[in-house]
């Protein structure tokens, strides 16, 4: 199998493609085969150059940690949990997220994404107690895994303006919902970062590697927005 | 004091970055990456508390019992006790600042049983109990973030500590964005590196914990503890790049262990224990599995489709996902990996080191679990510390000497230019991979005098040739710099395992089966310019 990777090798340099040749098993994950092509004495581009070893971000392997988040085949995915059995081409392209600054090959500084949330003050503070109903949603949101697969796919997501994404909308819900106290100010934030930018396209949810349902949560903003409005 | 730098930004950084910042301190959290990528994010089952609430006939004295039982008394008391009087604490906070536990119909949190505890008193988050933990840690040090409390510098791999006579001054730490080595000064420095997977290969854990901070402090003074204890999860199973944990919950489900013979399946757990035998602790089953000497299978095929897709749900999920294989209808091929450290960084009962100072908290720090750790209360652990490290630190007046470090950081950045410098394109991880193959052979689930001594003849090889050979330097840099650190651990490590002459919790020697109950001491391992020394902690020296 041929892998073609987009390759950078500093931040201030220009990306560049190199094609690898993969004999390793077939039922190997993305990220095994970023591993099989890097246990070499000397690696080599199909064309037999020299080159140096691939660079990219791994740490649970095991679909957990948002770490290898990268494009396979034009689609953001994580590489440890993508096998290339289940693709349709039969060549693997492999490129960094596109949404933020590379540092090196495939391993980009997702930084904005903690950034945008601390500007924000997203945090709970104080638990006051929340309705039972919202439990499952509430424990799978906090599953996010801040791996920017989400806003990669997003078509009004660009680094460093002011719409934030899915995965901030997400943890506007967390909050606003387990501290009632500091709903009103999570949902001006919430209109500002995300709900006046959100086209609803929704590709952001079928990236999720944790199937987050970012639309339940927009929905139950909207509706806090409302409930709060009749209470007024 | 009123400046903390934190290494590490799992369950227990985060803790101890929250107290500390808490009580007004400075704190710089330092990391490679964000806490989403720790591996207390991987930390399924749950942690343990008993509280007031507690099922009936339960008591904060049993899960002291429980937790020395379980360490096979090796553990000291006094810390023990600490750890679990405050578990209630802790679940209370952790509730208090938003954490998602698993709740009953009445939105009360739910517990179930580990192995090992006397009653239900672990709490959970549905199957994500560690995730979910750090979720709301993370939230809650944003807050301590925006107040200027807390700051967090991404990209940073430890390098070594600023040590003057016998006193830790601050870190230097490698950037992965700049490549520059740089200091930062501090009152305190708090280790929260985790456990040591590098050493075996493929773990059950993350890549991130590859115990090379605790090497390097060990070869810089530090004393290091109950190394040779080390706990291998039953139940796993091989994929190319890890070996992946298949949860306690399939074998609490009905999952039956057995292998194949002319034909027939030995189901070997339950002929040697009877009924329950496939409930065995860990380090019973992992040692009946290794000698069977066969590839051995879990069965739960027979189990009801229902009862599957209700409860082994996420097994199904993973098993499908990552070995393409129905557990409906086949049975998964498992077998025991290294899961848990129980030995690390010698602390006093403030998790100070022998160097002042410098404190380790979390799984990088060896205190509550003695010869063998009970399911639930590593999380708990890594809390709590976290916890007793920012309230001494908090306490105590910082030092005003200061050291002029200069001279040494500069030749610390040369030896680190000529890595970079070098044209090899030999990579360092050919000699982690000799490396996690000589551990995996000599320091199994049964070792014996002979295989440990050849052990450590392969590893003073591998330290003798490791700063000879000139690495490919387009890896990141950390990866070569790290050999020396990690090499030094696993030496030490297999020290340990060859002084500990008896059975004990996870460390079983062929040669000798039977606990020695003149050996109830912790071990010790210092190092001393190559020379390694192990002895038993005989006055309790870091029960005080
Ligand atoms: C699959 C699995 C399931 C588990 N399930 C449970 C469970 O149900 N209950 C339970 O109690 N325990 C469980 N454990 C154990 C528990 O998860 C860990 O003991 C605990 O999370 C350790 O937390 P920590 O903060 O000490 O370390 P970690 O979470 O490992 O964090 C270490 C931090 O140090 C950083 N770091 C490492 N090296 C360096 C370096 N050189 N320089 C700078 N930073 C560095 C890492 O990036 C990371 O931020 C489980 C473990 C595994 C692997
Ligand atoms: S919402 Fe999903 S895709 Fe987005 S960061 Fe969270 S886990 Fe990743
Ligand atoms: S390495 Fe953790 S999600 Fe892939």
């Amino acid at each position: 199998m041929k892998v073609r990777i987009l390759r950078q090798n500093s931040p201030e340099d220009q990306p560049h493609w190199e094609t690898f040749d993969y004999n390793g098993p077939e039922d190997a994950s993305v990220a095994a085969v970023l591993d099989y092509i890097n246990y070499n004495d000397d690696i080599e581009t199909d064309e037999g150059k020299k080159t140096s070893r691939i660079i990219w971000d791994c740490s649970c392997l095991q679909g957990i940690c948002g770490a290898c988040a990268i494009v396979i085949n034009g689609r953001p995915a994580l590489a440890c949990e993508t096998f290339i059995r289940d693709l349709k081409e039969d060549v693997l392209v492999l490129r960094p997220l596109r949404k933020f600054p590379v540092i090196r090959d495939l391993m980009v500084d997702r930084s904005s994404i903690q950034e945008n949330l601390k500007k924000s003050g997203m945090f709970i503070g104080e638990y006051s107690g929340s309705d039972e109903r919202e439990h499952d949603h509430q424990y799978s949101v906090s599953k996010c895994l801040k791996c920017g697969l989400c806003l990669e796919v997003c078509p009004n997501y660009i680094n460093g303006k002011t719409f934030f994404g899915a995965a901030f909308a997400n943890d506007c819900y967390v909050v606003a919902s387990r501290n009632s106290a500091k709903s009103d100010e999570i949902r001006k934030t919430y209109a500002e970062h995300f709900g006046s930018g959100c086209s609803k396209s929704l590709s952001c949810m079928d990236v999720c590697p944790m199937k987050i349902q970012t639309i339940a949560s927009i929905a139950k903003m909207n509706r806090m927005k409302s409930r709060n409005r009749k209470s007024e | 004091m009123d400046k903390v730098v934190i290494v590490g930004s799992g369950i227990a950084g985060l803790s101890c970055a929250i107290r500390c910042a808490g009580a007004g301190m400075h704190v710089v959290l330092v990391s490679p990456f964000p806490s989403e990528r720790s591996q207390s994010v991987m930390a399924a089952g749950g942690i343990n508390a008993v509280t007031s609430d507690h099922e009936s006939g339960d008591s904060v004295s049993s899960h002291i019992e429980d937790t020395l039982k379980g360490g096979c008394y090796l553990a000291g008391r006094m810390a023990v006790s600490g750890l679990c009087s405050h578990a209630e604490d802790i679940i209370r906070y952790l509730e208090g600042i938003g954490t998602v536990f698993s709740v009953d119909e009445k939105g009360r949190p739910m517990r179930r049983a580990f192995g090992g505890q006397s009653f239900k008193r672990t709490y959970y988050c549905g199957s994500g109990t560690g995730k979910i933990i750090v979720s709301a840690l993370v939230m809650e040090a944003r807050r301590l973030e925006a107040a200027g409390l807390i700051t967090r510098m991404l990209w940073q791999h430890f390098h070594s500590a600023l040590i003057h006579e016998g006193v830790c001054r601050g870190v230097l730490l490698f950037d992965d964005r700049t490549g520059n080595l740089h200091p930062i000064y501090a009152d305190a420095v708090v280790m929260a590196t985790g456990g040591q997977n590098a050493l075996f290969g493929k773990t059950t854990g993350s890549t991130q914990c590859d115990g090379y901070a605790a090497g390097m402090l060990f070869m810089q003074g530090a004393q290091l503890k109950n190394l040779e204890f080390i706990q291998y999860h039953p139940t796993t199973i091989e994929t190319p790049q890890k070996r992946m944990l298949i949860s306690e919950a399939v074998r609490g489900e009905g999952g039956r262990l057995f292998y194949q013979e002319d034909g027939k399946r030995v189901y070997f757990m339950e002929d040697k224990y009877g009924e329950k035998g496939n409930l065995m602790t860990r380090d019973v089953i992992s040692r009946e599995m290794e000698s069977t000497g066969r590839d051995i299978f879990l069965d739960v095929s027979f189990l009801d489709k229902a009862t599957i897709d209700n409860r082994l749900g996420e097994v199904r999920d993973l098993c499908m996902k990552y070995a393409h294989l129905d557990i409906c209808r086949d049975p998964i091929p498992v077998a025991p990996s290294v899961h848990f450290f129980m030995g690390g960084l010698a602390v006093h009962l403030n998790h100070e080191t022998n160097l002042r100072n410098l404190f380790a908290v979390g799984e990088c720090a060896s205190m509550y679990h003695g010869a063998n750790r009970l399911g639930g209360n590593s999380l708990l652990a890594a809390i709590y510390s976290g916890n007793v490290a920012a309230d001494e630190i908090s306490g105590r007046a910082s030092d005003e000497n200061t050291h002029d470090f200069t001279l040494e950081i500069e030749k610390k950045k040369e030896a680190l230019a000529r890595m970079f410098d070098s044209q090899s394109r030999f990579p360092s991880l050919y000699i982690r991979n000799m490396l996690s193959d000589t551990m995996r052979k000599n320091l199994g689930i049964v070792r014996e005098e002979s295989s440990l001594r050849h052990g450590i003849e392969e590893l003073e090889y591998y330290i003798s040739i490791a700063d000879q050979i000139r690495y490919d330097s387009s890896v990141n840099p950390y990866d070569n710099y790290s050999l020396t650190g990690i090499l030094a651990l696993a030496r030490a490590t297999l020290e340990c395992a060859l002084e500990r002459k008896e059975s004990r919790g996870s460390h079983y020697r062929s040669d000798y089966p039977e606990t020695d109950s003149t050996q109830s001491f912790a071990s010790l391992v210092s190092y001393d310019g190559g020379k390694y020394t192990v002895c038993p902690d005989k006055e309790c020296f870091y029960e005080s």
